[in-house]
């Protein structure tokens, strides 16, 4: 063994200390950080750590009203179900319910009550209290009140029904104000006013998809945007595949392929606007070929006389050959039903064109019967059950009003007309006259961009309410929507600022309008309905009748006979006959396509914006996210030249937009169709400055019996600017290719 | 040296289980599939998958355990469109499986193929071998803009950049379900106790979800539909998904 | 006159002997982190003593703990548990430590303890099949009872928990979905 010099001892020792020093720095750096054990000062009743419980509420995404249920973990919202005895979801959801998380939780919520603090319109707000915001709405609404000019406050809300719309409709009343309107550009207006004419009822009735055997739908996107999306969603399901043995047909006719006539059987593009035509057309050969036999036979003869198969085929381009198949089937069918919507209600024509598809109906036999119409009634569940109108007339009124200076003060609540109306309604300019505008919203937007106040609402998921769903579902029944989680912000419910002010402005306001929360409200109000149901009434009962309807979400009376179930007779639907063809804004000549904008069943009408999971959620038919896009059919895209990506020039009488071309198997070659729901301006990180409106194009055409927009009766033309865009979308190639992909090898041949 | 190299052999071999203990299998059936992509969501929000944002949707780097495809049929006017629900098929003989050099995708007893985020490497190997294209990269370590990030499911890891995810059959379900059956006397998972999200949520009732296995529950009943059929079969994947094709009237 | 490799060599083994001890030093430094610098038993906002309450007072673990055989998460107690036991009785009311607690309480805040056992977050872990399996609380915490400042006395690293699940014969316990995540 050789000695070690001492020089190399030392390095020895150096060598191994360093060692040691990294390899305790290792340690260091790789040890977890201290973590916490926060204990529960005063544990909850109910809970257990590690635990999920589930809270039943009301979505709020769009008018369906589904029950929901919503999965709890430590005080956080962690998921949205359907609630599995709510008889409108029945367990399920839809894409945008399941998104409320996004709303409940999203980083651009309104957090505290806002001033304008600059140019009404310049985006720029400061900080206030409660006491002060509250205070200075108050007083203003309490002076106007005294000074007997109440009837100069407005308030515009979203579509709201239940308690909430009867606690804004009294605090109106009782201010002096009669001047309380709805607007929601997906209200079906066309359908209530045409339902009004044939069946002399403001309650929307049962369409009975699920034990129909052939639905014919007009327009109709019940599966993706129309009317109650989830549930007809499982009523086709069950037309499909819910009997042995039989296979529901479903017909699908409209100008551009939605969500629905992806689906359907049979997809139809007739004309656009010529919808109702061809159902006269379908019902003339109905009648004609001896399938109706009722003792208005010839009423019905005299009144669709001019719309012979042949006459409507050469307007609306549909065979003659295939009116005849469809009136065939149509009455052949055990259960058929014919509904309108979309773009096919839409028009000038609109209320027309539903009448004629109710006429369908009636001369088919489908009222009132099992897959067929059927009829609610308006006793469902207290007065709340008939909602409000929240058409397009409304605005339009408070537009005018705005102008020639009659309003003073206007509280809008969740509704965003300055992005959802048509340029040419000049809603926005309309603000500017107006001295004092209040919002009460969740989410910075267009509109409460041009507030003077904002007060912040709690989102649905945060709120107590009620709600009866519209349409119903044949039997009484009633939802509560309770808050799941605490809010998260320095923010109220919209029925607790109303009651808040109430108390500002005094008088008999806080009087007639006792109730401290809108909890109290809604227990009040559920315990008289309590009361008038069982005649017993303890509180005792009522609590426990109270807590089971909480835990259930929804209370119901299945196999009760909602009453409504009495089939009108169809005078007055053969007297309101008239020629359905819609006219169009701009000449054909100067505007050769006709703009076909449509709800998507990501965003609606533009409020799913906001959401990232929608965002990000390709588009059912086309796969695109983040952005907008118009569809034309290939044919007329290679005519024009134009390739995927091409930005356009969109140009109607009133308006243009910029927007990428996408080229789209399924639309007619003299149809654009846009996506509603982007172009959003001040809608949150989400939404951004993404795409365009086709709203703001659309000519404020109005269908000339109901006063509603006619949304779908534009026509425009296109120009190439020479610019590229690039689109986002998911799908690569979309053509199988013969390979084993949606059906086994040897079908494909 | 060599029972070693049969032992890796065996276990190289997909589906080296005898005998699955549940084999959890799901049927779609596209005559009732709208597309409407409420299952989209539900994985979204019950698996914590990132928002990934424009850019890296552009970049063709989104991240869905499953989507819907689309194919279309015909022209104008005859056009039809078939919408399928696309998500991992749990091969018995995944392709997936024999590729990965760490064992970080593996068949469990369950006939699960699963995906170890720990293990994973991120060779990307096993999303070039899946013929379904349904495994997805972690480029990048994904953030929530608060409080966006209150919303993660706590029974899911959240994922880290370098790693491969994929469809799990919702296991944090199968998981609480079998814990159920435990606390119950020991007992079997009965049908229906497991309910992925992408299936509950289904508004059409088109998928069904259960123990292929059990002879009596709904899925495998609805595996003996004359309609079914493996997509991609003749890869011989042996994919646990049946779909059953659309029909007429 | 052969050539010798190990002559060749020669240069090369001082800087290889240096190089394997400061390795060695390494794993020195690595396991003395481990073992003595590591907080296994982490100081806590109120000194509270184990011994005293389930040595001395015989108050069974659960008493306390009241998840553990119910959920995933064995439960700190909250505070309203702590102070229910000491305002009740007379001769625990006062010390400085108990006064600590009542603190918290009368702030209605919650004592912030720091964690000695810490599973990270892509682990399912739960309580409730442990004990369900029959395990005691000890095997896997040690000697709490007599423990007056916890102290972790396993590295909790999958290995420990594969080679218990190992040993008892777990059914599917070797399975990485049975504690991944």
């Amino acid at each position: 063994m050789s000695k070690i010099s001492r020089r190399d001892l030392l390095q020895y020792i150096g060598a191994g200390g360093v060692g040691a020093v990294g390899g305790v720095l290792y340690g260091e750096s790789v040890q977890r950080n201290v973590e916490l054990l926060i204990p529960q000062v005063v544990p909850p009743d109910d809970y257990s750590p590690g635990v999920a419980s589930w809270y039943n509420t009301v979505c709020n995404q769009c008018s369906a009203g589904c029950g929901i249920s919503v999965r709890i973990r430590e005080g956080k919202a962690k998921k949205i179900e359907g609630n599995p005895v709510h008889p409108v979801s029945q367990g399920r959801t839809c894409a945008r319910g399941q998104a409320g998380l996004n709303a409940l939780y999203n980083p651009d919520r309104i957090r505290t009550p806002l001033q304008n603090a600059g140019q009404r319109g310049s985006g720029s707000f400061e900080e206030i209290s409660w006491g002060d915001a509250l205070a200075t709405v108050g007083s203003r609404l309490g002076r106007l009140k005294i000074e007997n000019n109440a009837s100069r406050v407005r308030l515009l809300t979203g579509r709201v029904r239940g308690r909430l719309d009867e606690l804004f409709a009294q605090f109106m009343g009782l201010l002096g104000s009669d001047h309380y309107q709805q607007y929601d550009f997906t209200y079906p207006s066309a359908l209530m006013a045409a339902n009004k004419t044939s069946y002399g009822t403001d309650v929307l009735p049962y369409y009975d998809i699920k034990n129909a055997t052939f639905v014919l739908s007009f327009g109709a996107d019940y599966l993706g945007t129309w009317i109650s999306p989830v549930h007809h969603s499982l009523a086709y399901g069950h037309l499909r595949h819910g009997q042995e043995g039989r296979r529901g047909k479903t017909v699908q006719i409209e100008p551009r392929m939605s969500l629905t006539g992806a689906s359907a059987d049979e997809w139809i593009p007739a004309r656009p606007g010529t919808e109702g035509l061809l159902a006269l057309g379908i019902a003339h050969a109905l009648v004609s070929d001896g399938r109706y036999q009722g003792s208005d036979r010839d009423e019905w003869s005299t009144a669709l006389a001019a719309f012979s198969p042949a006459r409507v085929s050469a307007e609306t381009e549909v065979s003659d050959d295939k009116i005849s198949q469809l009136a065939r089937e149509f009455g052949a069918s055990a259960a058929s039903l014919a509904i309108a919507g979309g773009a096919a209600a839409a028009g000038t024509n609109a209320v027309a064109s539903v009448v004629a598809v109710n006429a369908l109906n009636h001369i088919a036999g489908n009222l009132g019967k099992p897959g067929g119409v059927i009829f609610n009634s308006e006793q469902a569940f207290s007065s709340a059950a008939a909602s409000r109108p929240a058409g397009h007339q409304g605005v339009l009124d408070l537009t005018e009003a705005m102008e020639a200076g009659d309003v003073e003060v206007l509280l809008v609540h969740d509704a965003n007309p300055v992005y959802a109306l048509p340029e040419n309604v000049r809603f926005q300019q309309a603000l500017q006259n107006v001295p004092l505008i209040v919002a009460l919203s969740s989410f910075p937007d267009e509109t409460t961009e041009m507030a003077d106040l904002i007060l912040p609402t709690n989102t649905y998921l945060e709120s107590w309410g009620d709600d009866v769903p519209d349409p119903g579902v044949g039997f009484p029944v009633a939802s509560i929507s309770q808050p799941v989680v605490a809010p998260l912000y320095d923010t109220l419910s919209a029925g607790d600022i109303v009651l808040s002010l109430a108390r500002q402005i005094g008088g008999e306001l806080p009087i007639r309008m006792r109730w401290g929360t809108m909890e109290e409200f809604i227990r009040d109000r559920w315990r008289e309905e309590y009361n008038k149901r069982e005649s017993a009434g303890e509180a005792q009962e009522f609590e426990a009748f109270w807590q089971a309807s909480l835990e259930a979400g929804v209370w119901g009376q299945p196999g009760a006979d909602s009453g409504g179930n009495s089939v009108p007779s169809t005078s007055s639907t053969i007297a309101s006959i008239a020629n359905p063809v819609s006219m169009f804004a701009g000449g054909e000549s100067d505007y050769p396509l006709v703009l076909h904008p449509y709800l998507t069943a990501t965003f609606l009408d533009g409020r799913g914006a906001n959401l990232p999971w929608l965002q990000e959620l390709p588009d059912p038919m086309t796969s695109v996210v983040y952005g907008s896009w118009a569809e034309l059919n290939p044919a007329t895209a290679a005519e024009m030249g134009i390739k995927d990506g091409d930005v356009l020039e969109i140009s109607s009488p009133t308006g243009t937009v910029r927007v990428p071309a996408l080229t789209f198997p399924a639309i007619r070659p003299d149809v654009v169709a846009m996506p509603i729901g982007q172009g959003h301006k001040g809608y949150g990180r989400y939404a951004g400055d993404r795409g365009a409106n086709p709203i703001h194009v659309v000519a404020n055409q109005i269908d000339t019996q109901s006063g509603e927009l006619a949304w779908a009766a534009t026509r425009v033309k296109i120009k190439r600017t020479g610019e590229k865009l690039q689109i986002i979308k998911t799908d690569g190639v979309t053509r199988t290719l013969g390979r084993q992909i949606l059906a086994p090898k040897n079908d494909h041949g | 040296m060599s029972t070693f190299v049969e032992k890796l052999r065996s276990y190289r071999k997909p589906g080296y289980y005898d005998e699955f203990d549940y084999h959890w299998t799901m049927t779609i059936d596209l005559d009732r599939c709208t597309g409407c992509e409420a299952c989209v969501v539900a994985c979204q929000a019950e698996n914590n998958l990132p928002i990934v944002g424009e850019e890296r949707f552009a970049q063709s780097r989104e991240i869905k355990w499953i989507r819907i495809e689309r194919y279309w049929e015909g022209e104008y006017p005859n056009v039809k469109m078939g919408f399928i629900p696309m998500l991992c098929q749990q091969c018995d003989d995944a392709p997936c499986e024999t590729a990965c050099p760490v064992y970080a995708t593996y068949h469990n007893q369950d006939g699960l193929n699963t995906q170890i985020y720990n293990r994973c490497i991120g060779t990307r190997t096993c999303a070039v071998y899946c013929p379904y294209e349904v495994r997805y990269f972690n480029w990048f370590t994904y953030t929530w803009d608060e409080p966006l990030e209150q919303q993660l499911n706590p029974d899911v890891s959240v994922r880290e950049k370098g790693v491969m995810e994929k469809c799990t059959f919702c296991i944090q379900r199968i998981r609480i379900a079998k814990d159920n059956a435990k606390d119950d006397d020991e007992r079997r998972v009965r049908d229906g106790e497991v309910v992925p999200a992408c299936v509950q949520s289904c508004p059409t009732e088109a998928m069904v979800f259960g123990n292929s296995k059990d002879p009596g529950s709904k899925v495998s009943k609805m595996m003996k539909n004359p309609r079914g059929y493996k997509v991609l079969e003749e890869l011989n994947t042996s994919p646990s998904i049946v779909y059953l094709t659309k029909a007429h009237s | 006159m052969s050539i010798s490799v190990l002559d060749a060599l020669r240069p090369a083994k001082k800087p290889a002997l240096l190089t394997l001890v400061l390795v060695i030093g390494l794993f020195v430094g690595a396991w003395v982190h481990g073992k003595y610098l590591s907080d296994r038993s982490p100081v806590q906002p109120i000194d509270f003593s184990h011994t005293i309450h389930t040595t001395d007072n015989e108050i069974p673990c659960q008493h306390c703990h009241i998840y553990a055989d119910t959920t995933p998460v064995a439960g700190v107690p909250s505070v309203s548990k702590c102070i229910g036991c000491h305002k009740s009785l007379p001769d625990v009311r006062e010390g400085p430590e108990i006064l600590k607690l009542a603190a918290y309480w009368e702030n209605r805040e919650p004592i912030p303890w720091i964690k000695v056992h810490d599973v990270p977050d892509f682990v399912h872990f739960t309580h409730k099949r442990h004990i369900k399996a029959g395990l005691e609380c000890q095997e896997c915490h040690g000697s709490v009872e007599t423990m007056d400042r916890v102290t972790r006395v396993v590295t909790i690293r999958m290995s420990w928990c594969v080679d218990c699940h190992t040993e008892k014969e777990v059914e599917n316990g070797r399975d990485c979905w049975t504690c991944h995540k």
